[in-house]
C-alpha cells in the first residue's frame, strides 16, 4: 500500500474541499447532495457531457504540465497565463497566413505556439538567471501584458473584418480534427497526453530528470555538484512556457478556428490548482486536469438547472490549492521535532563519544 | 480637455492609491502580498451589497473594510500559521476572492455579470469653500467625493507611522533583517499580522470605493488587476509612501489617458494601458542590473534564495 501513500494528501484535500463546498451551497439554500449529484452526472453521464469535460480537460493538461515543470524545479512560474496567449496568437497567425500543404500545416502551427510560449517565458527566465530579478513578480506583470498585446495585434493591425476582436479564420489545413458533435473536443487531447506521458518518463528515466528536481530541493547543491543550473533553469522555463503556448494553439486550432481577442477563462491559473493537486507529478496532472475538467463542465448544467453559478467550481478549486500549500507546512512542522527545535544551551559531549566533532 | 483629464486622473488613481498603501505594509514588512485584488474584491462586494440592503453609506464603507480586513487575516492565517507559501496562498485567496464573489452575486443579488440599482445611496460631491475659486487647481482638487480625499490624505499618514514611529522601525527592521528583529525579541510573526491586517483595511477602502464611489455597481473581477498595478507602483517606488502614492497618480494617469485618446486620436488603448506593467518590469531590470553588478563575482544567480 505504500504506493498509496502520496495520495492522501491531494484526496483529503479535495474531500475538504468539497465538504465546505457543501456547506456553503447549503447556507446559500440548496440541498449540497443534489447539487454534487447533478455535478456528477452532468460531467460524465452520457458522451454529450463526457465530451464537454474531456474538451474542457484538455487545456487544463497542458497548463498543469506547464506549471508543474516549473514548480517541480523550484521555479515560480505563474506566468502559464501569458504563455498560453502568446501561443495561440502565433499559432493564430501561423494558422491563416501561411499556406502550407496539409500535412505539414498543424505541425507548423503547433511549432509556432511552442516557440511563442518558450520565448515570452524566457523574459523572466533570463532576468532570474542573468539579473537575479524575481521570476513570480515579472511573471505577474507579463499576464496582463501578454493579454493587452495579443488584444492590441487582434483589434487593430490583423483584425478580421467584422465586428469580432479576432484574426481571420485559420485555414482548414490547421484545423485539428474534431471527434464529437457535442463539443469541441479535438486531437489536442492525444497531445496533450503524450507530452504528459513524455514528460514522465523523462523525470524517471533520464539524468537531466534527475538533475531538475535537484535544482528545485536545493539548486546551491545542485550547483556544487556540477548541474549547470543557470542553463537548466533557463531551459526548463523555455519548456514549461512551451508546453503552456501549446495550451493555446489546442484553443485556437481545436476550439474555436481563430485567435479571439481575451478567450481564456484563466486556463493558466487553473493550471496552478491542477499543478498543485497533482503534486507537480506530470501523471498526476492528467487526474487532476480531469477533476477539474469534469467540475467545470458540471457546473454550466448547475447553472442552467439550479441557477447556482458556475463559479462555486472556482471557489471549490482554490480552496483545494489552500489546504494542499498548507499541508506542506504541517509536514514542514512535523519534521522539527520539539528534540531539536530547542538545541540544548552548552552541548555536553556524550561519554564514550569524541569531543572532536563538536565544532 | 487637458483638466478633465487630470480631474479623472486624481479619481481614477484613488483605488490604486488606497491598495499601494496597503501593499506597502506587508512589502517594508518583507511581505509580497499578491492578494491585493482579492481584498478589493470582496470589500467592493460587501460594501455595495451592505449600501444597497441598508440604504447607508458608511455601513457599506465599514461592511467593506471589515470583510477585506477578515480575508487579510485568513490570508495570514495560512501564511504565518499554518506556513502557506505566501504567493500560493495568495493567487488562491484572490481566485477564490473571485469566485465567491461571483457565486454570491449571482445567488444573493440574483445578477450574472453585473449588479446596479438606484437604490444604492452615492456619496455627495465635496465642494471644499474659497480652493474651488483659485483658478486652475481649484476646480481639479475640488468637487471630488468623501473617500477620494481620505486617500490622499492617508499618504502622509502612513509615511508618518511608518519612518516616525517605534512601531513602524520594527516593521522596516522585520522587512531587512528578520533574522536580527527575532533576536532583538521583536514578535516578527504578530508584526508582519498587524501588517496584512492594515494591507487588507486599506484594501477594504479601495473596493469601497470602487463599487460605491467611482461607480455604482457591482461587476465579477471589476477590479480590473488594479491590485496589480498598486504592485507595481510600491516595486517601482521600492516601497517609499510618497514616491508609491506618486507612481500610483502616474499610472492613473496613463488609464485616464488610455480612455481618454483613442476617443481623439484613434490610438489603441492598449498600448497605453501598457505602460504601468512595461515601466515596472523595466524599473526591475534596471535595479537587478546594478545590484548584479555590485556583485559579480557569483554573477546573477544567488543560490540562497
Amino acid at each position: 500500500m505504500r504506493f498509496l501513500r502520496p495520495l492522501v494528501g491531494p484526496v483529503s484535500a479535495v474531500v475538504v474541499a468539497f465538504l465546505i463546498g457543501g456547506l456553503l451551497v447549503a447556507l446559500l439554500g440548496q440541498n449540497p447532495l443534489t447539487v454534487y449529484g447533478l455535478l456528477l452526472s452532468g460531467s460524465l453521464v452520457g458522451w454529450a457531457n463526457l465530451s464537454v469535460t474531456l474538451q474542457l480537460t484538455t487545456p487544463l493538461i497542458f497548463t498543469g504540465l506547464a506549471v508543474a515543470m516549473a514548480f517541480r524545479a523550484g521555479i515560480w512560474n505563474v506566468g502559464v497565463e501569458g504563455q498560453m496567449l502568446m501561443g495561440a496568437l502565433a499559432a493564430g497567425i501561423a494558422g491563416y497566413a501561411l499556406p502550407v500543404p496539409a500535412p505539414f500545416h498543424v505541425p507548423l502551427c503547433i511549432l509556432a505556439a511552442a516557440i511563442g510560449g518558450a520565448l515570452w517565458a524566457a523574459i523572466p527566465a533570463l532576468l532570474r538567471v542573468y539579473l537575479n530579478v524575481n521570476e513570480l513578480v515579472i511573471c505577474l506583470m507579463l499576464n496582463p501584458t501578454a493579454l493587452l498585446v495579443t488584444g492590441y495585434v487582434a483589434t487593430h493591425p490583423l483584425k478580421a473584418p467584422g465586428p469580432t476582436n479576432k484574426l481571420p479564420d485559420i485555414l482548414d489545413s490547421a484545423r485539428f480534427t474534431n471527434y464529437s458533435i457535442f463539443s469541441q473536443l479535438n486531437t489536442g487531447i492525444f497531445l496533450a497526453l503524450a507530452i504528459c506521458v513524455a514528460f514522465a518518463i523523462f523525470n524517471r528515466s533520464t539524468v537531466r530528470g534527475f538533475e531538475w528536481k535537484l535544482i528545485g530541493l536545493n539548486p546551491r547543491f545542485a550547483h556544487y555538484g556540477g548541474i549547470r543550473v543557470r542553463r537548466d533553469v533557463l531551459t526548463i522555463m523555455m519548456a514549461s512556457g512551451a508546453v503552456g503556448g501549446l495550451a493555446g494553439a489546442e484553443q485556437v486550432l481545436g476550439v474555436y478556428g481563430a485567435f479571439y481577442d481575451n478567450f481564456s477563462p484563466g486556463y493558466g491559473f487553473d493550471g496552478i490548482a491542477v499543478a498543485m493537486l497533482a503534486g507537480n507529478h506530470p501523471l498526476g496532472v492528467i487526474v487532476a486536469a480531469f477533476l477539474f475538467g469534469a467540475l467545470n463542465s458540471g457546473s454550466s448544467v448547475l447553472q442552467m438547472e439550479l441557477g447556482i453559478s458556475k463559479y462555486l467550481v472556482q471557489v471549490l478549486q482554490f480552496i483545494v490549492v489552500l489546504i494542499l500549500a498548507a499541508k506542506f507546512s504541517f509536514a514542514f512542522l512535523k519534521r522539527r521535532s520539539p528534540d531539536d527545535r530547542v538545541p540544548p544551551a552548552s552541548p555536553v559531549p556524550q561519554s564514550g563519544q569524541s569531543h572532536v566533532t563538536e565544532t | 480637455m487637458l483638466s478633465d483629464i487630470a480631474y479623472s486622473a486624481i479619481r481614477i488613481s484613488t483605488p490604486l492609491i488606497f491598495a499601494a498603501l496597503g501593499g506597502l505594509y506587508t512589502f517594508q514588512a518583507g511581505m509580497l502580498n499578491i492578494a491585493l485584488d482579492g481584498f478589493m474584491i470582496i470589500a467592493a462586494f460587501a460594501a455595495i451589497a451592505t449600501a444597497f440592503a441598508t440604504g447607508s453609506l458608511t455601513a457599506g464603507v465599514i461592511a467593506g473594510v471589515l470583510a477585506s480586513m477578515l480575508l487579510a487575516a485568513f490570508l495570514a492565517l495560512f501564511n504565518l500559521r499554518f506556513r502557506a507559501h505566501i504567493f500560493i496562498a495568495g493567487i488562491a485567496v484572490t481566485f477564490l476572492a473571485y469566485g465567491l464573489t461571483a457565486l454570491l452575486l449571482k445567488s444573493v443579488l440574483g445578477q450574472d455579470g453585473v449588479f446596479a440599482s438606484d437604490q444604492i445611496p452615492t456619496f455627495p460631491a465635496i465642494q471644499i469653500p474659497f480652493v474651488r475659486d483659485i483658478p486652475i487647481v481649484g476646480p481639479l482638487v475640488s468637487g471630488h467625493t468623501l473617500l477620494v480625499y481620505v486617500a490622499y490624505l492617508s499618504i502622509p499618514v502612513v509615511a508618518w507611522t511608518l519612518y516616525r514611529t517605534r512601531w513602524g522601525l520594527r516593521v522596516r527592521i522585520v522587512g531587512e533583517a528578520e533574522d536580527a528583529a527575532l533576536a532583538a525579541g521583536i514578535r516578527v510573526d504578530w508584526i508582519k499580522f498587524q501588517t496584512m491586517l492594515i494591507s487588507g483595511l486599506f484594501c477594504g477602502f479601495a473596493g469601497a470605493y470602487l463599487s460605491l464611489g467611482y461607480v455604482s455597481l457591482f461587476a465579477k473581477q471589476m477590479t480590473n488587476e488594479r491590485g496589480l498595478i498598486a504592485l507595481a507602483a510600491i516595486f517601482f517606488a521600492k516601497g517609499r509612501p510618497v514616491r508609491t502614492a506618486a507612481v500610483a497618480l502616474l499610472f492613473g494617469l496613463a488609464t485616464a489617458l488610455s480612455v481618454r485618446l483613442p476617443q481623439v486620436t484613434g490610438a489603441a488603448p492598449q498600448l497605453l494601458q501598457l505602460i504601468p506593467y512595461l515601466v515596472t518590469i523595466l524599473a526591475m531590470v534596471i535595479v537587478g542590473i546594478r545590484t548584479t553588478r555590485d556583485n559579480a563575482h557569483n554573477g546573477g544567480w544567488r543560490f540562497d534564495q
